[in-house]
């Protein structure tokens, strides 16, 4: 039966083009720091939904990631995240210190936030051009998003970080 | 250079400030700033559950696929099953899984014709109609024999309003998937050019000579029966078709909402509650949560309301715009702006076509007592002879037809 062949492999998606998104979204923010232009502050919000799918933090497979299996998982988390966030250009270097961790209700579900200290071995880092390179979830997810925010003096400034716009320079100076 | 864009304005004060997590049984307050949960035991997110057997199935592909990683139609089964998961839960990260899988494919020069029709479907998923079509239009010049493509290339046509070009597909969708196939396409088209009951008739046929096909098959086919029989009014017949679809695919998202906005016209928003319940990741989903809270005047829709305007500014802070139907219905019904759904409905009209698509812009239009807006969609309905009560009250209502 010819029909019944095809229709077994037929995709249900070619259907109905019916999109229902809540693409994959994180939220970096950045703020210098008032006092020493070494030093930037950082917060990063991370989808559970999306550390599930590469770290399958449900241990018990229940459906329902708690608290607990979260904070099993941190020290793999926060490999994997701080593993894909670099500061730093050719001469100036930059080290991340992952402070602590948190969690926050998005209106599309709990992230799990990573809030960290950029500290920077000369000033002129972070008051001129600073580079940061930003791959989440890239080379799983194309379609990630990391929405990024910078208070600085001289203001806020923001970008969509993708894998066509994945590193941006950062200028916190006056 | 920092690539700047507009200052952050409400969209980062809702977004860095966000909260209000899951909706239905748990709404947290509007506002609450990152916390350290009281007890290992609270409980923070839903995810796939590895109970669920099509979670199982994209497990066991990913496992055939790391096994042999060069293997083309191992990468194409597991994107596929992402995909049909995206639609399934309306969730669009599956989408993006997808597109990662078959990554390697698709940097090729010249991708084989399964890649570009899998690649052609994710964009066509998000929207990206022109792109999409471009590839569809590659992978069925290497593979004119592909059904599938055909007939994605067919839905494509209907969603945005080319009929005559839907018709040649639908043609092409016989000749390479066979008849049945074929009717089915002709089916859904002639449900949007003024033959719904033919349209009906075709389906009818389409559906009892499939007998032992698959769920989704079926599924598909009573809901585009749903649809049909909307158009014309018959509600009952309507209804008895949505059940039946989702009877062989009671969690499919596109058919769980197309069924909501059936009971939301109805007057029958309690039932969308429960109906609903389990779908609340799913933007359109939780859109028909929020309408159908509102309608109930239930005590938590402010908090529905604010949670759907705040997945919006994080779908904006993020580039994407394709969500214009939903979009302004949400301005219109619950941010109650008239001229901001106009807006909204108008863009979205370039876009895509389907009735529902007329349907907001006829809505806003009304609503904004601008009619002069609405005059392209009242054209496409004279010259497609769309036939759908709800629609057709909307011109009569703007003063275009008798």
């Amino acid at each position: 039966m010819r029909l019944r062949c095809l229709l077994l492999v037929l995709s249900v998606a070619a259907f109905s083009p019916a999109h229902s998104h809540s693409a994959s979204d994180a939220y970096l923010t950045l703020s210098a720091d008032a006092q020493n232009p070494r030093v930037l502050h950082g917060q990063w919000d991370i989808a559970l939904r999306d550390l599930d799918f590469l770290l399958s933090l449900d241990d018990d497979g229940d459906g329902k990631v708690s608290w607990g299996e979260v904070r099993q998982h941190l020290p793999a988390i926060e490999r994997y995240a701080y593993g894909r966030l670099a500061f730093g250009t050719g001469e100036a270097a930059c080290t991340v210190t992952p402070l602590r961790r948190q969690i926050d209700d998005h209106a599309d579900g709990a992230y799990v936030v990573l809030f960290f200290d950029v500290t920077c071995n000369r000033a002129e880092s972070t008051g001129g051009s600073l580079k940061m390179s930003y791959s989440l979830f890239f080379d799983i997810d194309p379609s990630h998003r990391g929405i990024f925010l910078l208070h600085s003096k001289s203001g806020t400034s923001t970008a969509v970080l993708s894998p066509q716009n994945a590193s941006v320079s950062l200028s916190t100076g006056p | 250079m920092f690539p700047v864009r507009p200052p952050p304005s409400l969209v980062f004060a809702l977004l860095l400030a966000i909260t209000a997590a899951a909706p239905a049984a748990a709404l947290a307050p509007p506002y609450r700033p990152p916390y350290q949960p009281a007890s290992d035991a609270d409980l923070l997110q839903e995810v796939p559950s590895l109970e669920d057997p099509a979670v199982g199935a994209m497990r066991a592909r990913r496992r055939t696929l790391d096994a042999t990683p060069h293997d083309v139609r191992a990468a194409l089964a597991l994107a596929n099953a992402y995909i049909d998961y995206s639609r399934q839960i309306g969730d669009a990260h599956y989408a993006g899984y997808a597109e990662a899988v078959i990554a390697p494919w698709t940097a090729l020069p010249s991708p084989p014709a399964g890649v570009l029709l899998t690649q052609a479907t994710i964009l066509q998923y998000r929207h990206e109609f022109a792109p999409a079509r471009e590839l569809l239009e590659r992978a069925l010049r290497q593979d004119p024999r592909n059904a599938q493509a055909w007939l994605t290339s067919a839905t494509l046509h209907m969603v945005q309003g080319n009929f005559a070009a839907a018709s040649k597909a639908c043609a092409q969708v016989t000749n390479t998937g066979g008849l049945e196939l074929g009717l089915a396409c002709l089916g859904n088209l002639r449900s949007y050019t003024g033959q719904a009951k033919q349209s009906l008739a075709l389906l009818q046929h389409a559906e009892t000579s499939s007998t032992g096909a698959s769920a989704v098959y079926r599924g598909w086919v009573q809901g585009l029966m749903a649809e049909t029989a909307e158009r014309l009014g018959d509600w009952q017949a309507a209804e008895s078709h949505y059940r039946a679809a989702l009877e062989a695919l009671p969690r499919d998202n596109f058919l769980l909402v197309a069924y909501a906005d059936f009971l939301l016209d109805r007057g029958r928003p309690r039932e969308v509650l429960p109906l609903l319940a389990a779908q609340s990741q799913s933007d359109t989903a939780f859109l028909r949560l929020a309408l159908a809270a509102d309608a109930l005047h239930a005590p938590d829709s402010g908090r529905y309301t604010w949670t759907m305007a705040a997945r919006f500014e994080a779908l904006k802070a993020r580039g994407s715009d394709y969500f214009g139907r939903e979009e302004s219905r949400f301005a219109l019904r619950l941010g109650h702006d008239p001229q901001g759904a106009l807006q909204l409905a108008t863009r979205n009209w370039q876009v895509q076509r389907a009735p529902w698509d007329a349907r907001v812009l006829l809505e806003a239009a009304l609503a904004a007592h601008e009619p002069a807006a609405a005059a392209d969609v009242i054209a496409f309905i004279k010259e497609t002879r769309l036939e759908d009560p709800m629609v057709l009250a909307l011109a009569q209502q703007l003063g275009a037809l008798p």
